[in-house]
């Protein structure tokens, strides 16, 4: 790469992940030249504030514990037994992370809304409209963060550590409490500060669940103040956004100052496993339980969705209420489903295929940049990623106002927006893919007679096609169905799929089940793509 | 007693027969090596004894213990079995110090503090690490853990010691010293020991007898001198040259 084309490359990626915020600190801060201390003590002195801080604290605190206990009984189950139906275990446990949570808690409040959610027949007591609801659905989403960090890790100590405390005479337990579980520590935090992390920057379920029930959150106390239009309100809710941006730098110095402490020279990269414990009678209790939690994380949710999908007036169970009546109304009477739709695919397809782009030159722009100014590359990316999506729309916006450019409600700023957020999946997997490419096949090619452009296509291409598409593909689903930064970057005409199904579910007709037939195809999309994602990179990517 | 015996055992692995129906008996405080190629299922027939693979078919017993048989639906965990074991990675646990990594198999046994500090130290001074016993795995040298490994699988006195390659990390100055100190620690606990390597020099320095295995077969289990003046066969013989 020339060095003009570097340092664009850099004051670009300045521009996207580190600025805004940066903008965003200061132009709350100063008030004609001076810093502004009234605000920052009505933002943080305010009763609501103070009240949502504390149930996002208690909620998201409680999902992390809630979501633990459950991923490390699960992932020793399916990394250290016998386990029958290992693998079909780990995909069925592993997807809702690829499932926006709201779309969850759309279908929690099918199942459990206190009216006439469809498990109230059984369960009288249940009321999804509590903190407890909160705390479950948000733990059925955010435990696979836990879980999925804790399965590589697991997979990766040295089979021959838990190999010696047997046959120093340790039990199964103790193998599992005193050489497992402290190896993985590390893992297993940096899982638990990511699900924390992941929860406090939840719009959808804090939103859905927490407004109805009265519970305000961090999120959803930076979107009233938002909503409320005046120049007070934006920095009210600017200023909140820098709490939870705090809050967010807080838990990333922990798990920095965590992973060092606990830094163990493990075994890097899958290895075999010869010595499996056998469950014995045990393997039916096991089969038994992983079908019980996956009805409650998996089956009652989308049979919710179905059932909601098709019925043409909510909480009427009798047969002839079914058909495909909502279909119809959603896709050929509702304008706004094929603007969404189509504004939707647009902007995941652009904000997969430039994040891929700009990710591969990221990568390969890490050959000529110095060490240091490489790790700081790095960092930036990073930057967006553990940024929550609520700030990442406030700072986008006031930039963009700021440079005077015509993004305001329009469909560009949403694209800057995933642009910013998703980076760092395609960096990271297309850096993955450059790094195991040996330079003697770049240089072979050249001796060859190639030039850069014939290089780039005859061998980089063919080479990194497993990683372009695994990075397309994770863009593309995450963005495709994004709610918490589209919801307020939104404008009239703008709608997304996420948008439009959190205006049918929260205002729009409730028993009509039009958000529940467009969360019907979000799954159905979702479950299809991460199945082509896995065939076609061979079970490297996809869940 | 502690001789260890196989009787017409077996392992079959997706398909694979990977022990042939094999058969020998290790006496008590004797020092055996497994040599072979890689493949040839002497690491195979190591862990199996261990109890970190289950044999197919056939018998196996320490002592006068039958400890694994397929046909009698006999198979003591490996917990149980009351051995040592050294890795070729060497497996030192990174999150305890020197100490408790050596302590862990009496902890396991539920041998009182002040026991185990007496027979920790003491083993300790044996393989030469006195004083060490506060320091860090990863602040070792190879050859330190790998002392560290040979100490905690002689800690708690086992019934046989058994080492999986454990100076193939090692660099070759290192493992002249290692292998005679191996031997002389051996002869001082006359304890029975399964040696697994495909160094022929090493099995032919330290062994009482080696047992020569090729594509899951014994080929020829006898001392050294009587393995170099008459090979069983040709492989045998380009084997040991």
């Amino acid at each position: 790469m020339k060095k003009f084309g570097l340092i664009v490359l850099l004051v670009l990626l300045f521009l996207l992940c580190v600025y805004p915020f940066v903008f965003l600190g200061q132009s709350f801060s100063f008030e004609n030249g001076h810093f502004d201390f009234a605000i920052y003590k009505r933002a943080f002195t305010s009763n609501m504030t103070i009240r949502s801080f504390w149930n996002t604290m208690f909620v998201c605190g409680t999902t992390v514990i809630l979501s633990t206990l459950v991923s490390i009984p699960l992932a020793w189950l399916f990394t250290r037994t016998n386990l029958a139906f290992k693998g079909f275990w780990r995909t069925v446990f592993c997807l809702p992370y690829a499932i926006p949570p709201f779309i969850g808690a759309i279908a929690w409040i099918y199942l459990a809304n206190p009216s006439n959610g469809l498990l109230k027949p059984l369960l009288p007591w249940i009321n999804i409209y509590s903190k407890t609801g909160l705390i479950f659905v948000m733990s059925a989403f955010f435990y696979t963060f836990i879980l999925i960090n804790l399965l590589s890790a697991l997979e990766k100590i040295d089979p021959s550590l838990e190999e010696a405390a047997r046959i120093s005479g340790a039990s199964s337990w103790h193998v599992f409490s005193k050489i497992t579980i402290p190896l993985v520590v590390p893992s297993l935090v940096s899982g638990m500060l990511l699900a924390f992390l992941s929860a406090i920057a939840n719009f959808g379920i804090a939103a859905l669940i927490g407004n109805a029930a009265g519970i305000s959150m961090m999120t959803t106390q930076i979107f009233i103040f938002q909503k409320m239009a005046s120049y007070t309100g934006l920095k009210l809710s600017g200023i909140l956004s820098l709490g939870l941006l705090l809050i967010a730098a807080v838990v990333f110095y922990l798990d920095h100052v965590i992973s060092r402490k606990f830094r163990f020279s493990l075994v890097t990269g899958k290895v075999a496993r010869p010595s499996l414990i056998d469950l014995g009678a045990k393997q039916f209790g096991a089969q038994l339980l992983l079908l019980f939690l996956s009805i409650i994380i998996f089956i009652l949710p989308i049979g919710a969705i179905l059932i909601a999908a098709l019925s043409k007036l909510q909480g009427d169970r009798s047969l002839s209420n079914f058909g495909l009546q909502n279909f119809v109304t959603i896709f050929s009477k509702t304008d706004e489903t094929y603007r969404a739709v189509g504004n939707s695919a647009y902007l995941a397809i652009g904000a997969a295929v430039l994040c891929s782009l700009f990710g591969y030159f990221l990568s390969q722009a890490g050959k000529q940049l110095p060490g240091r100014l490489n790790k700081l590359k790095e960092a930036f990316v990073a930057i967006p990623y553990a940024v929550p999506g609520t700030v990442i729309a406030l700072a986008l916006t006031l930039t963009t106002l700021s440079w005077k450019l015509p993004l305001y409600n329009t469909l560009g700023i949403i694209l800057l927006a995933y642009m910013a957020k998703f980076l760092n999946f395609s960096y990271r997997i297309i850096n993955d893919g450059v790094s195991q490419v040996d330079q003697t096949l770049i240089d072979a090619a050249h001796v060859a007679g190639a030039n850069s452009w014939q290089t780039f296509i005859r061998i980089w291409m063919p080479i990194l096609r497993p990683f372009l598409m695994a990075s397309f593909f994770l863009v593309f689903m995450p963005a495709f169905s994004e709610l918490t930064m589209s919801v307020l970057l939104t404008g009239p005409g703008n709608e997304t799929i996420g948008t439009l199904i959190f205006q049918l579910q929260e205002y729009g007709d409730a028993s009509g089940g039009g958000a529940a037939v467009l969360a019907f195809c979000v799954l159905v999309l979702i479950v299809i793509l991460n199945a082509t994602l896995k065939i076609a990179t061979k079970g490297k990517y996809g869940l | 007693m502690s001789a260890v015996e196989f009787n017409n055992v077996s392992k079959d692995y997706q398909g694979n027969q990977i022990l042939k129906n094999i058969s020998f008996k290790i006496n008590d405080g004797e020092f055996v090596s497994f040599l072979g190629p890689s493949g040839c299922g002497k690491t195979t027939s190591l862990r199996m004894v261990a109890g970190l693979e289950k044999n197919s078919s056939g018998e196996i017993s320490i002592g006068n213990e039958l400890i694994s048989s397929p046909e009698k639906n006999i198979f003591l965990p490996t917990k149980d079995r009351k051995l040592g074991m050294v890795f070729q990675s060497y497996a030192i646990w990174p999150h305890m110090n020197i100490f408790e990594n050596v302590a862990f198999p009496l902890r396991m046994m539920k041998t009182t503090e002040s026991d185990i500090k007496s027979k920790v130290e003491e083993v300790l001074s044996l393989v030469e690490l006195g004083g060490l016993s506060q320091r860090m795995p990863n602040t070792l040298s190879g050859g330190q853990q790998q002392r560290v490994a040979l100490a905690r699988g002689l800690v708690a006195r086992p019934r046989v010691l058994l080492l999986d390659e454990p100076l193939s990390n090692l660099d070759a100055k290192l493992r002249e010293k290692m292998r005679r100190d191996i031997r002389q620690i051996q002869q001082h606990f006359k304890i029975t020991c399964i040696y697994v390597t495909h160094d022929q020099v090493e099995a032919f320095s330290m062994s009482d007898r080696i047992m020569i295995m090729e594509k899951g077969n014994i080929l020829q289990f006898d001392t050294p001198t009587a393995i170099r003046a008459n090979p069983a066969n040709e492989f045998v013989r380009e084997f040991i040259n």
